[in-house]
Order: structure tokens, then C-alpha cells, then sequence
């Protein structure tokens, strides 16, 4: 690592080399945490996201005796990845956005600092938020869990940790659109990824069906062919059904489906990258 | 001094900032209307130089600026740091960058701005600890150290703007407007921190629309205008400060006296009437050509009433000049007329 010395004060500079380059997106990542957290709209969706919770132990007095557990637990199942996801999209797409239009980017990226480094510091800064949101909530929903009976188990850790990497990878698209776009329009083509990307099994099943539109017209297979391509299958990270049938969720299955998560929002990123770089700041 | 720009020549040691032929054209609108920001500039910078890029609002200098520092890509021509590629963020290591209008967090307090800049300048904790404090006593914002940027004035914010431009102990400066929105007393302190940082060695490169600003500090300048450097050189050379000249004022009885006084004047390219109402005529000239107008007037029976010595300003320049370019523009041609250093 070589590093640049200045004439005055004895000064070390930094700033190549592969330590110097994860330095500066943990200092990017670190005030990304910093700022997202102090927003309003993050404490507003985490305290309606609590509230749920705590609501699911009054709901869950409407269910059978043996099934109150099952509710509190579907329905974490349900609430958690969801708030989580649309925690990111809000977040994610006005990532690059709001540092254009605050102006606040034009004085950090003058810095030694590649572009590369800003967007990656910005999208593990807000991954680790919402990481520590996910956590939060699940702490809650074990309180709420363990008072209804329930216990928890391997194959709901399993769902929280696929739960997350669908987090990941949904922030991805919305760091990728932000670097595009604007928030707006950034908001709409990543929940429409989203969307479609929940039911991408459905296209998939289509597809392969005899009979019917996807089968039998060929501009909507081209469309379903479109679709499967480039849109991540998020029901990969859903194990609910699993877990309602009291089914094990095997570790093969999890590293796999991670791993699919994971190269899916690598690709998303590289490909917002490649946007960013050339973007003019004007 | 700004050096007459050589294509393919090898930069010399002390070169700091060389920016060749460069232009910025931008689309705008449904139809992708061209808009020529900046039109083929080229000058170089060197070590310890203090450098004024002015012009007027719209002129092309936040432009330049931006390419400068990678924040967009020129359409043309090529720019080098320290003999590095402008977008090669390690040329950007030893440039302390302040923006027009010095937008930071406003969540933060000034001494988490600089800790933040000082990492990503690759600064170490101790180094960060020790100079943070010492720079924003510097700059008068020591009681201010614990307060967040919301409730900073302008002038503040300023300030911050310019500790966190020093906090890598840079060897050039660019700072853009520094006076905007000053009030005079902060106009005054930022000039006077620019003659210290000029005399500490380091290179300054400063844009403004206001030149009476920065026409203390600078060595030399470049001018735009529309995009096109209309004038680049020693401040010194541009301003004739070599030459004195003197403004006159006299009582001239009737139309003969005066066409053998305008006579006079042709013998000096740099001469000229200023004006001419009601028997009083007001004139330029060298001042070694005063004995010979004092002369020539009592001949013609005139009377000299008013001399004073005149120096010539960055706002007379950039008028003279600007006029110049309009004309040479008129008649087809866009290239900067080059000023006194070519």
C-alpha cells in the first residue's frame, strides 16, 4: 500500500490499496446508517410494524386455542420480510437521489472516492439498517411467539435469514433504479419487480403449461420468457408453506436459495455501477 | 503564471493542472437542444500559483469545475492533476475542493463532517483528533464544534466548507464562489485566508463572478465568457500594471482644439477620448505622453484642469475583452484571443 505524503503538517494520506478502499466505504456506510436512521419515516414504519406484532397476540385471541401459536407465527412470517422490503424500497430508491438533490454529493465525491466505493458504502449502510429493523422486529414477534406457546425454531430462523437475503436483493433492484431514476419512477419499477418477482413461480408454472396464454400466444411467451429471465424468483426465500406443515427447511436448500438471493443482487449492483459511473452530476 | 498550452508536450515537474481543449456540451430539453457550456479552454497551472477563472453567471467556470473533478465527463479534450487523469479519485487526494454552495449534512455537527472527510481522505484517527479541532479554531468555528450544520449561517457553513477543503493539507485549493453570500467582514477574513494559504505555498484555484473579489489574491487569470476563455495570463500583464497610464481633463475652446488634441492622441495605440461635452474633453493617455499633451493643449489654447494616474481592473478587462470576443465571435471565430502570457 503506498501511501501520499504532503509537505506541511506531516500528513498521511491513504489512499490506495485495498484497506484504504474498504475504509472509505465503511466511512460512506457508517454515515448512510447514520442519516437513515435518524429519518422519521424509518421510526414510523418500525412503530407501525411493532404495533402489527403486538396486535397479532389480540388477533390470535380470535383463533382456535391449539392455533393461536401458528397465527402469531404466520403472521410474523408475513408482516416482518414485508415492512422490511418496503423499509428498503423507500430507503433505497431515493439513496443516490437525495444526495443529488441535496447537493451533499458534490462534496464527497471530489474526495479520493470512487464512485464505485459511495454506491456500495450506501447500499451496505442501508442493508445493515434493515438488517438491525429485521431484528428488532423479530425480537418482538419471539416476545409475542413464546406468550402464545409457540417456540422458536431452526426452520423460522431459516425463514428470517432468506427472509433477509430477499431484503437484500430488493434493495439491490431499488439502489440499481436509484442510480437511473427518479424516486418516483424508481419507487414504481422496483415494487413492480417485486411484485412480479413473488409470483414469478405463477409465470414459470404457466410457461411450462400445454395449455393456456402463455402457451398458446406467442408475444406473451416471449413476455413470460422476459420475466423468468430477468426477474429474481422471490418465492425462493418464502418457506412459509414449510413451516405451516411443519416441514424442516433443509441447509442445502438455504445456502442454495442465499446464494441465488445473493448473485441476483450482485448483478442488480454491478449494474447500477455501471449506471452511477457514467452518470453526469450536473 | 498560466502557461500557453503545447500539445504533446511532457508536463513539466511543478505542473499541477493542465486542461487541454476541453469542451462540454450538454442536451436539453424533449429535442435534445446542444447547449455549448464550455468551448475548447486549455491553460495549465503550477505550483504555488494563485488562479482567478472568471466570468460572468453562465459563463462555463462550475462547468469546467465539475469536469475538473469527474463530476461529468467532458464531450471533448483531456484534463490531468498531478500529471494523473482528472478521473482518477487518487488525483483528487492532494485537492481540497470547496463547492458554491457548501451543502454538507446538516445533521451532523462540524467536527463529524471533517471525521467523515478525514476517512475517506484516508487520514488515521490521531491525525483526524488532532487536526480537526486545530482547523476549526483556524477558522473561527470553535465555539461552534458541538453545534449541528442546521443552524449554521451561511458564513458558517463556509467555513466548514473550507476546513474540510484543508483537511488533507492539500497543495491545491479549488474553491468556487468562496464569496458568495459573504458580508463584507466574511469577504475580507476569507481574502485574508487565502493570501495566508497563497504564502503557506500552496495553489489556489478560484472561481468568480465578482473579479473585484479576487483580483487581490490572484496571479493570473483565465476569463470566460459564453464557454470560451477569452483571456488567460499573469494578472500583472493582462492589467498593463508594466505601463502607467493617466486620465486627463480639459477646457478646450472650439472643434480645432480638439481635433488636434485627438491628433495627438492617435501617435499612442492605447490612448483615446473618453469624452467630449460642452468644451470639456476627458482622455487617456500614457503617462511618459503627458508632458507632449500639456504641450500640444497650451498651443491650441485648451486648458488642463484634472490629471490623475489610472490602473486598469479585472471589470475593464473583462469588458474590453468580452467586447473583443464579441466581435472576433461575429466574424466566425471562437478561439480566446490568448492575453498577455501568450
Amino acid at each position: 500500500m503506498s501511501a501520499h505524503k504532503t509537505r506541511y503538517a506531516g500528513v498521511t494520506l491513504q489512499v490506495t490499496g485495498p484497506r484504504a478502499s474498504l475504509n472509505r466505504i465503511s466511512a460512506v456506510m457508517g454515515n448512510t446508517l447514520r442519516e437513515a436512521g435518524r429519518t422519521r419515516l424509518f421510526y414510523g414504519v418500525l412503530g407501525v410494524a411493532v404495533l402489527l406484532l403486538l396486535g397479532s397476540v389480540v388477533l390470535s385471541d380470535l383463533a382456535l386455542v391449539d392455533q393461536q401459536a401458528r397465527l402469531v407465527q404466520d403472521f410474523g412470517l408475513f408482516t416482518i420480510p414485508l415492512i422490511t422490503v418496503l423499509t428498503g424500497v423507500i430507503l433505497g430508491v431515493a439513496l443516490l437521489q437525495k444526495e443529488i438533490e441535496k447537493k451533499t454529493l458534490y462534496a464527497i465525491l471530489p474526495k479520493p472516492v470512487r464512485r464505485s466505493e459511495f454506491l456500495l458504502g450506501k447500499y451496505f449502510g442501508l442493508c445493515t439498517l434493515l438488517l438491525l429493523e429485521m431484528a428488532a422486529l423479530s425480537l418482538c414477534w419471539f416476545a409475542v411467539l413464546t406468550l402464545r406457546g409457540g417456540a422458536v425454531t431452526g426452520p423460522i430462523l431459516s425463514a428470517l435469514l432468506l427472509s433477509y437475503v430477499e431484503v437484500m436483493l430488493v434493495t439491490a433492484i431499488a439502489t440499481f433504479f436509484s442510480a437511473l431514476s427518479s424516486p418516483m419512477l424508481s419507487g414504481l419499477l422496483t415494487l413492480g419487480m417485486f411484485a412480479i418477482g413473488r409470483i414469478a413461480y405463477v409465470v414459470i408454472d404457466l410457461m411450462s403449461a400445454t395449455k393456456g396464454v402463455f402457451a398458446e400466444v406467442p408475444a406473451m411467451r416471449a413476455l413470460g420468457r422476459v420475466i423468468v429471465a430477468v426477474v429474481p424468483d422471490l418465492s425462493a426465500f418464502n418457506v412459509s408453506d414449510e413451516l405451516l406443515l411443519g416441514w424442516d427447511v433443509p441447509p442445502e436448500y438455504v445456502l442454495q436459495a442465499m446464494g441465488y438471493g445473493l448473485s441476483y443482487a450482485a448483478i442488480f449492483l454491478v449494474l447500477g455501477l455501471l449506471v452511477f459511473e457514467r452518470r453526469d452530476l450536473t | 503564471m498560466t502557461e500557453p498550452r503545447a500539445g504533446g508536450a511532457t508536463p513539466s515537474s511543478d505542473e499541477i493542472l493542465r486542461v487541454d481543449h476541453l469542451s462540454k456540451t450538454f442536451r436539453t430539453g424533449l429535442l435534445g437542444r446542444r447547449v455549448e457550456a464550455v468551448r475548447d479552454v486549455s491553460f495549465t497551472m503550477r505550483q504555488g500559483q494563485v488562479l482567478g477563472y472568471l466570468g460572468p453567471n453562465g459563463s462555463g467556470k462550475t462547468t469546467s469545475i465539475k469536469c475538473l473533478l469527474g463530476l461529468i465527463q467532458p464531450s471533448a479534450g483531456d484534463i490531468s492533476l498531478f500529471g494523473l487523469p482528472s478521473r482518477d479519485p487518487m488525483a483528487r487526494a492532494r485537492i481540497g475542493y470547496m463547492p458554491e454552495h457548501p451543502y454538507f449534512y446538516d445533521y451532523l455537527k462540524p467536527t463529524e463532517v471533517l471525521d467523515y472527510v478525514g476517512q475517506l481522505f484516508g487520514l488515521d484517527a490521531d491525525t483526524r483528533k488532532r487536526r480537526i479541532p486545530m482547523l476549526l479554531e483556524r477558522l473561527g468555528l470553535g465555539h461552534a464544534m458541538d453545534r449541528t450544520l442546521r443552524g449554521f449561517s451561511k458564513g458558517m457553513l463556509q467555513r466548514v466548507g473550507i476546513a474540510q477543503s484543508l483537511l488533507n493539507d492539500p497543495d491545491l485549493l479549488i474553491f468556487d464562489e468562496p464569496m458568495s453570500g459573504l458580508d463584507p467582514v466574511g469577504r475580507k477574513e476569507l481574502r485574508d485566508l487565502m493570501v495566508e494559504l497563497r504564502d503557506e505555498g500552496r495553489s489556489l484555484f478560484l472561481t468568480s463572478h465578482i473579479l473585484s473579489d479576487v483580483e487581490s489574491v490572484c496571479d493570473s487569470v483565465v476569463i470566460l465568457n459564453q464557454g470560451v476563455a477569452i483571456a488567460e495570463g499573469p494578472l500583472d500583464s493582462l492589467l498593463r500594471r508594466d505601463k502607467l497610464f493617466s486620465a486627463a481633463t480639459l477646457k478646450v475652446p472650439d472643434e480645432a482644439a480638439i481635433s488636434a488634441l485627438q491628433q495627438l492622441l492617435s501617435a499612442w495605440p492605447e490612448a483615446g477620448v473618453d469624452q467630449v461635452t460642452e468644451g470639456v474633453m476627458t482622455l487617456r493617455l500614457p503617462s511618459g505622453a503627458v508632458p507632449q499633451l500639456s504641450a500640444r493643449a497650451a498651443e491650441v489654447g485648451a486648458t488642463l484642469v484634472e490629471l490623475h494616474p489610472v490602473r486598469d481592473t479585472l471589470e475593464e478587462l473583462f469588458m474590453r475583452k468580452a467586447v473583443t470576443g464579441a466581435t472576433a465571435g461575429a466574424e466566425g471565430s471562437d478561439a480566446p484571443d490568448g492575453g498577455g502570457a501568450r
